[in-house]
């Protein structure tokens, strides 16, 4: 109970289960949407997640500042890819808040001549922006890691012996390939923080991928994925030592 | 900007600060109508202060839990005036959080056909037996600090056999007792009025709980019709404790403890 308080306490905390709630609605209302029988439910479920998301949004009317103050700290990053990566991922997540605070604001009825369609695209391009920088700071850093270890004499004495166990394996015939995906696997298995980074950003990217149009898939998957970075939000939330620093 | 952050991350303050901002639109939304502005903006403010009210039943969605784990803690209190106080008041506003839950659902259309003007009143009802709760723990500790304070008075300056003074105490002089009877009421009155003041000066937690509870009354008293204040005093009240309970999470040695 106590962690449950303390976890709920931090205004993060409780932003990411209401998103995790939305997202199964989402989800749910997707897996619902022909049964006839279960039209109650649909309607319950539809104004659950309309509640979410207008709550959220007012919640979120802080969070530009939290950007910039994120974006100050990771331009003093020693590393030049990590800084580019992070400081572009938090100026851009910084102009998605101010299109998003920019739609409350409409939304609410305190600013009427603003297209609405127009900001919502801007907002989702800028979010796509900054997933992107995301995912490419993931990258960098999984490769690092890679070449890192490569060079560990240790590993590769560990890769040889794999690589020699059983010559008439098919992934064998192509051994520069298994040899890439066992490195990735151990790095996979040893650093978690890194993996669950970058399957939380590809996951997240369905939603504005779907949203922009350039990858169109339904309102199921863009659930399901965003339940799915929901959760692993939450994990890294709750657990530290799985959140990807800086 | 660094302490914004550190502000912001507390999912309380957030709830504080959008709580400030909805009392400031009630009282705005009734100024409004004293100065006769438009319907459109009255309306405007209206739907904004319904929304953040909405909004702020929403994030207060797992209080319950943390009502009742104070109330566990309250329990372990020495003194036992403060453990029944605190106790109850934290076990009231569990009560008045499950309500509240019970109305979101209800106003987002989670659970169908609510009365909503029960539950409405219902929670409002804890709520006012929680900040009663309160209020008499304030006066309590108050009682405690003023005792305290004029036995350290007596004890510095002793009462000193005064010729002056006692001849107009006990003087059987020619006039009535019942003439001398005001000036030493007054003069006991004043004393008092004045450990009050030192009390209050020195204790900024306990003067600005006390504070924060006296405003906060005014809102389910009005509410449940008991006293009604008008839209304006309940706005204004609203925004005063709001703001005084934002203070105290910017600056946590302004809390009350426990």
């Amino acid at each position: 109970m106590d962690a449950v308080v303390q976890f709920t306490s931090q205004s993060q905390g409780r932003d990411r289960i209401f998103r995790a709630t939305q997202y199964a609605c989402v989800l749910s209302i997707y897996l619902l949407r022909n049964k006839i029988e279960r039209k109650e439910l649909l309607a319950k479920l539809k104004s659950l997640e309309a509640a979410m998301s207008a709550g959220r949004k007012l919640f979120r009317l802080g969070n530009t500042i939290n950007s910039i103050e994120a974006a100050k700290r990771t331009m003093q990053l020693s590393d030049r890819v990590l800084r580019l990566c992070l400081t572009a991922a938090n100026m851009t997540r910084a102009l998605y808040f101010v299109c998003d605070n920019a739609l409350w604001a409409r939304n609410v009825g305190l600013i009427r001549d603003i297209n609405k369609e127009r900001w919502s695209l801007n907002a989702s391009r800028c979010y796509f922006a900054s997933l992107v920088m995301s995912l490419s700071r993931d990258v960098y850093v999984i490769l690092q890691l890679m070449s890192q270890r490569a060079r560990d004499r240790h590993f590769r004495e560990k890769m040889d012996a794999h690589l020699n166990e059983n010559p008439e394996v098919a992934g064998v015939v192509i051994p520069q390939l298994d040899a890439f995906l066992f490195l990735l696997l151990e790095i996979i298995k040893s650093q978690p923080a890194v993996a669950l980074d970058t399957l939380k950003n590809i996951c997240d990217l369905f939603i504005p991928l779907d949203r922009l149009g350039i990858y169109r898939s339904n309102a199921g998957v863009v659930g399901f994925c965003g339940l799915i970075s929901s959760l692993i939000g939450i994990v890294t939330l709750a657990q530290p030592k799985f959140r990807l620093k800086p | 900007m660094d302490s914004w952050v550190r502000f912001n991350s507390q999912s309380q303050a957030k709830e504080r600060v959008i709580r400030a901002a909805q009392y400031a639109c009630t009282l705005l939304g009734y100024t409004l109508q004293k100065g006769g502005a438009a319907a459109e903006l009255h309306k405007t403010i209206g739907q904004l202060e319904a929304h953040m009210s909405l909004t702020r039943k929403l994030l207060r969605l797992g209080n319950s839990v943390e009502a009742l784990e104070s109330a566990k803690r309250a329990i372990h209190l020495s003194d036992s005036v403060l453990r029944l106080c605190l106790t109850i008041s934290h076990l009231n506003r569990a009560m008045y959080f499950a309500c509240d839950n019970v109305l979101w659902a209800g106003k987002t259309g989670i659970i169908s056909k609510l009365d909503m003007k029960k539950w409405s009143e219902r929670s409002f009802r804890y709520y006012l037996f929680a900040l009663i709760l309160n209020l008499t723990r304030d006066l309590y500790e108050l009682r405690l600090l003023i005792d305290c304070e004029a036995r350290h008075r007596a004890s510095k300056h002793p009462p000193s056999p005064h010729p002056g003074s006692a001849d107009q105490l006990s003087s059987p002089s020619s006039s009535p007792v019942a003439l001398n009877a005001p000036p030493v009421m007054l003069a006991g009155l004043r004393r008092q009025l004045r450990l009050l003041a030192t009390v209050l000066y020195s204790n900024p937690p306990l003067s600005l709980d006390l504070l924060k509870n006296s405003c906060d009354i005014f809102i389910p008293l009005d509410r449940l019709g008991i006293y009604s204040t008008g839209s304006g005093f309940v706005g204004l009240c609203g925004l005063t404790s709001s703001i005084l309970s934002i203070l105290t999470l910017i600056h946590p040695w302004l809390k009350l403890k426990p």
